[in-house]
Order: structure tokens, then C-alpha cells, then sequence
């Protein structure tokens, strides 16, 4: 199974999940801060952030399960606050911990759900146990589910009321690289199914690879949002060079005018127009250091997400 | 159908225990009664009226004082046990959290889980109360106790309304506290203790000075007590019986307790954030 990345066709417009203004705090720490959400229907939004940047709290305040101290989130035009229940009908919900009756089988569990949820959910059960690839154990008591069989039963228990929206929390965790892969093109085809789908996640990797927009929060505030390219492009690229005196090499790359060096374990990282890589190669080489690489690359996620979220105080040591 | 085996293992174990007791005390009253008629141990000061006495309490037409005030002595601890961890293990095993996520309503939870600990509580006392009937046949047969006029259906009857609405605040308590404390075992604890302490307590206090009474009759314990021993004799004395309270006024002290505790419980689930700790 392959998916498409060019999934614009499916994006209809419609507004699924909007949240304003939202504001959470626990006693004096403000756990999220005046956050603006979309989703839309067709595509998958990434949520991202460190550790205790928000984002499952975020979840929590869309799901009604936890209170926000200002704002509002609604589902399909719905304010979750004050219509909960018609709200979180159009919403298939995975969070974090994934959690089921342990002493009833993977079956009985989705059918509990899907009795929950009315409508056509119990026909759903057997057909989505066999989509998520649980169907051979869906007779096997949650208990003895692995941590990978326990991420896709909560997948599937999302999908029992053919929601509108889809909000998956660390949908991955616990799979093996296939099960990744197949988690990342099931991400797509509910999206190519015109839902939406809010992904938070820590795989930067995954995400790259599966959302269409992306928003990093961090300290409960959003950062920084749009899509993969966008936010990248804001990264910049830069050179990659291999050498082995990191000081001298930095010393005489700085005398061009560069002014972003970063020391790495194997040379430097040099922030710089693409078209000045022979200029920095001749000028290294003119001073008698024979640089092994000189690579440029282009930011990607990840190392805006490490430059966006990184701490106030600099831990990277930059080259003098 | 009930898949957890918790709740069948308590209604397991009340059949057995009913039987169980209801021939210990067969055998050991018999045993002393033996002893006595062969010399091996001195007749009692009384003689062995009160032995047989004992004895009596295993006839059929003995049941609504003897059975089931077993059912509702046994049945008080374990219905507490059942109650917060029926409402607790949801809290720990993470299942509150998802059903909340999959749209159930945090009152549709709490009435759900009150309407099936009622529902639970009535399948035990008339369990509880089956299995006294059938071990004091079946030990009286054995013992050769005279059945006399049998089992007195509606005397049983309105001992084990008593006992079930008994059952009820206890329960509410032990709901309540798993509600707070996201807790099965603090719900346990706390309902023990409760049960346990304040009926110790109260009855210290009454001993000591009978004013007493004016304040512990609010109580839970006490309550029971009066409700219990409405219009019956009682299987056990109680020296301070005479200052119990009316029970008219124990059962809506009881019922009043219920309230409270369930919209205590009612008022916290409403009120919490729910997150990936419970």
C-alpha cells in the first residue's frame, strides 16, 4: 500500500476543529496559553512540542475531559463546553495511554465502545479489528495485548463512529518500523476519507512524512504553524563540512563574513548561501585545511523543531 | 452478562459461607452438648439450656434473625469492597478516561455505575438469603433439629429489605471516597474503617455515659442498628438497644447519608479534569 503526498484534492474547506483562545492553568503554571487551532477536513495536522509543551493537555480540553480556564474548542461548530456530547460525536479520539478493559477481549472492548456510540458503530467492529490488523487476536483478552496491539485497538475504537475529526496522541508509540508505516498510511487514507486528523506526535519523522500542516507549541503557545515546507524553509539551509580543526576552520570562515558556525562532533555547521559552498572550500583550503566534506543540507523538521523549542539558555556551544 | 469474576466470586463465597457457619455452629454447640452428657467438660452454670438455645438459632423458623443478619453482617464488608472497586478500577486502569473520550456523559457514568451497585446489592441479599434458607434446612436435617413451622417467608422477607437498605450507605460512602481519591483501595479502606470504627465508637461512648447517644445516633452505625432491630427480636443482645433511635428516623438518617455521599461523588466527577493520571 502506498499513499500520495499530493493530497490537496481532498481538502475540502470545512472547518472540523477550532479552538480560541484556549487557556489551561493548574494552580500558578499555565499549561496552555491563548491557543488558535484549525483543522480542516482532509487534512492532517500535526501537533508538536517538547515534553510539557501542552499538546495532550490541548487534546484534553477538545475532548471535554478536562475544563479550560478560558477559550473555547469547538467540534463541528459545536462548543465542546456546552454541547459535549452531540460535539464529540463527529470525534474518534486515541489518547495517549491507551486504555481498555482488561478483562474483556479486544472485541468486547470495541463492541462496548460502538454500543457507547450508536448508529452503525457495531457493524464497524470486525471490519476495522481487520483493518488494524487485529482480527486473528480480536478474541484475546486486552490484558495480553502487546504495547503495538494496544495502540492499534485504540486506533481502531477512533474509527467505530466514522468521525468527522480524528485526534490521535502518539498514535505510533510502541510499533515497530512496519507497524509505523502502516499507522502513517492509514493517517493519510482517513485523510483521503475527507476527515480531519490532529496528530500529535514526538516522531518528527512521521510527522514530516504524514501531515499536511504543522503547529509547534511550546510552553503552551504556539510558536510556530504551517505546512512542512513553510516552516522548514524558515530553517534555512546551510553546509555541513567535515574538517578537523574545528577553531581555525571556524576563525576563517567567520573572516567571510559568516556569521553562523556551529561546532559538531565531526567539523562544523556553517548557516550560508547555498552558492557560497566553493568560495568557503577555496578559502579553507587556501589556509592549508583540507576539508574531507562540504554538504550543504536543508533544515529539516526536526532541526526547527530543536531550534524553535530549545531552551532560553543555549546548550549547544557555538564555535568562537 | 457479568465478565469480571469479582462479582461472582462475592456471590460464590456468601453461599459458601452461610453454609460453612451455619455447620460450625452445628458442630461445635453438638460438640460441647456431647461433651456435657459425657462429663468430659462441666455442665455450664446455666445448664445446657443455653447451648440449645444456640442450637435453635439454625432452625428454619430462625432465619430472618440468625441468616440473614449473617447475609448482612458478611454482606455490609463485602458489598463495600464491591462498590469501590467497582467505581475505582475505572480510575486505575484508565477506562473513565476513555470512555469520556469516546463521548459517554460524566452523569450517565455515575448513575450507570449506582443503578448496576443497587441492582448487585438486591442480587446478593436475595442470594445471601436463599443460601441461609437452603443451609438451615439442609443443617437441621443433618443435626436432626426440628424444622418446626419452617421458614417464615414474609419475617425473612422484611429482614432482608433491611439488611439490602443497610447495604446502601455504605456503599454510597465507599463510592464516594473512590470517586475522590480515583481509588479502589481508599474506598475499601475508608468504608471499612468506617464501618468498623464508628459502631465501636458509638458503642464505647453510649456505654460510658447514655447522652452520649444524643450525638452518635446520627450516625451511620447506630442507624443500622435501630433499622435492624425494628420490629424483631435480635439474634445478637446489645445492652444499649433501649437507647437506639427511632427507627423511622435511623432509615431517613440513612437515606439522608446516601444523598449525601452520592452527590459528593457527583459534584468531584462533574468538577475534575480528567488526565492521563485518571
Amino acid at each position: 500500500m502506498t499513499y500520495v503526498r499530493s493530497y490537496a484534492r481532498h481538502v475540502t474547506g470545512e472547518v472540523v476543529l477550532r479552538t480560541n483562545g484556549l487557556v489551561k492553568r493548574f494552580g500558578s503554571i499555565t499549561a496552555v496559553n491563548g491557543l488558535d487551532l484549525e483543522v480542516r477536513r482532509g487534512e492532517v495536522v500535526g501537533l508538536l512540542g517538547p515534553n510539557g509543551a501542552g499538546k495532550s493537555t490541548t487534546i484534553g480540553m477538545v475532548l471535554g475531559l478536562i475544563a479550560p480556564t478560558a477559550g473555547s474548542a469547538e467540534v463541528l461548530g459545536r462548543d465542546v463546553r456546552v454541547r459535549r456530547e452531540e460535539a464529540l460525536a463527529g470525534v474518534g479520539a486515541m489518547l495517549e495511554v491507551t486504555s481498555f478493559y482488561p478483562y474483556l477481549s479486544g472485541r468486547d472492548n470495541l463492541t462496548g465502545v460502538a454500543l457507547l456510540r450508536g448508529g452503525g458503530a457495531l457493524a464497524r467492529v470486525d471490519p476495522l479489528l481487520a483493518r488494524l490488523g487485529l482480527a486473528q487476536r480480536g478474541g484475546s483478552k486486552f490484558r495480553t495485548y502487546s504495547l503495538g496491539m494496544r495502540q492499534r485497538l485504540g486506533i481502531a475504537s477512533t474509527l467505530l463512529s466514522d468521525p468527522a475529526l480524528v485526534i490521535l496522541d502518539e498514535p505510533a508509540n510502541g510499533l515497530d518500523p512496519a507497524g509505523q508505516r502502516e499507522i502513517r498510511e492509514l493517517i493519510r487514507e482517513l485523510a483521503g476519507e475527507n476527515r480531519g486528523v490532529l496528530l500529535a506526535s514526538h516522531l518528527l519523522h512521521e510527522v514530516e512524512q504524514v501531515c499536511d500542516r504543522v503547529l509547534v507549541i511550546k510552553k503552551g503557545k504556539l510558536i510556530a504553524s504551517g505546512t512542512i515546507a513553510e516552516i522548514t524553509r524558515g530553517g534555512g539551509s546551510y553546509f555541513e563540512i567535515v574538517v578537523g580543526d574545528q577553531t581555525r576552520a571556524a576563525q576563517i570562515l567567520r573572516g567571510l563574513g559568516v556569521k553562523e558556525i556551529r561546532e559538531t562532533p565531526t567539523g562544523l555547521d556553517v548557516v550560508a548561501d547555498p552558492a557560497r559552498g566553493a568560495e568557503l572550500n577555496r578559502a579553507l583550503a587556501s589556509a592549508g585545511l583540507y576539508a574531507s566534506a562540504i554538504v550543504p543540507r536543508a533544515s529539516s523538521l526536526e532541526d526547527v523543531f530543536m531550534e524553535l523549542t530549545e531552551p532560553e539558555s543555549p546548550s549547544a556551544s557555538p564555535a568562537s | 452478562m457479568v465478565r469480571r469474576w469479582m462479582p461472582w466470586i462475592m456471590l460464590g463465597l456468601i453461599v459458601l459461607t452461610a453454609f460453612l457457619l451455619y455447620f460450625l455452629i452445628w458442630a461445635s454447640v453438638n460438640a460441647q452438648l456431647q461433651a456435657v452428657k459425657n462429663g468430659t467438660i462441666p455442665a455450664p452454670a446455666g445448664g445446657t439450656a443455653q447451648l440449645e438455645q444456640t442450637l435453635r438459632m439454625i432452625a428454619p423458623d430462625r432465619v430472618a434473625q440468625f441468616g440473614v443478619g449473617l447475609v448482612s453482617g458478611l454482606g455490609s464488608v463485602m458489598l463495600i469492597v464491591f462498590a469501590a472497586s467497582h467505581v475505582g478500577t475505572e480510575f486505575g486502569w484508565g477506562t473513565f478516561r476513555t470512555l469520556l473520550a469516546h463521548g459517554a456523559s460524566r452523569t450517565g457514568f455515575l448513575v450507570a455505575k449506582a443503578a448496576s451497585l443497587l441492582l448487585y446489592a438486591f442480587v446478593f441479599i436475595v442470594v445471601g438469603t436463599l443460601a441461609a434458607i437452603g443451609a438451615s434446612y439442609a443443617v437441621s436435617a443433618v443435626a436432626g433439629i426440628s424444622v418446626g413451622s419452617g421458614v417464615d417467608v414474609a419475617e425473612v422477607t422484611r429482614a432482608a429489605v433491611k439488611a439490602g437498605y443497610i447495604f446502601l450507605p455504605y456503599m454510597a460512602l465507599a463510592l464516594a471516597i473512590a470517586v475522590w481519591s480515583k481509588s479502589a483501595g481508599a474506598g475499601i479502606a475508608a468504608g471499612l474503617v468506617v464501618y468498623f470504627a464508628e459502631g465501636i465508637v458509638a458503642t464505647l461512648l453510649v456505654s460510658l455515659n447514655k447522652d452520649y447517644a444524643e450525638i452518635v445516633n446520627w450516625g451511620l452505625s447506630r442507624s443500622v442498628s435501630a433499622v435492624t432491630r425494628a420490629g424483631s427480636s435480635a439474634a445478637v443482645p446489645d445492652p444499649t438497644a433501649s437507647t437506639l433511635p427511632d427507627p423511622t428516623r435511623a432509615a431517613i438518617v440513612l437515606a439522608v447519608y446516601c444523598v449525601i455521599f452520592f452527590v459528593l461523588a457527583y459534584w468531584r466527577l462533574r468538577s475534575r479534569d480528567v488526565t492521563v493520571g485518571g
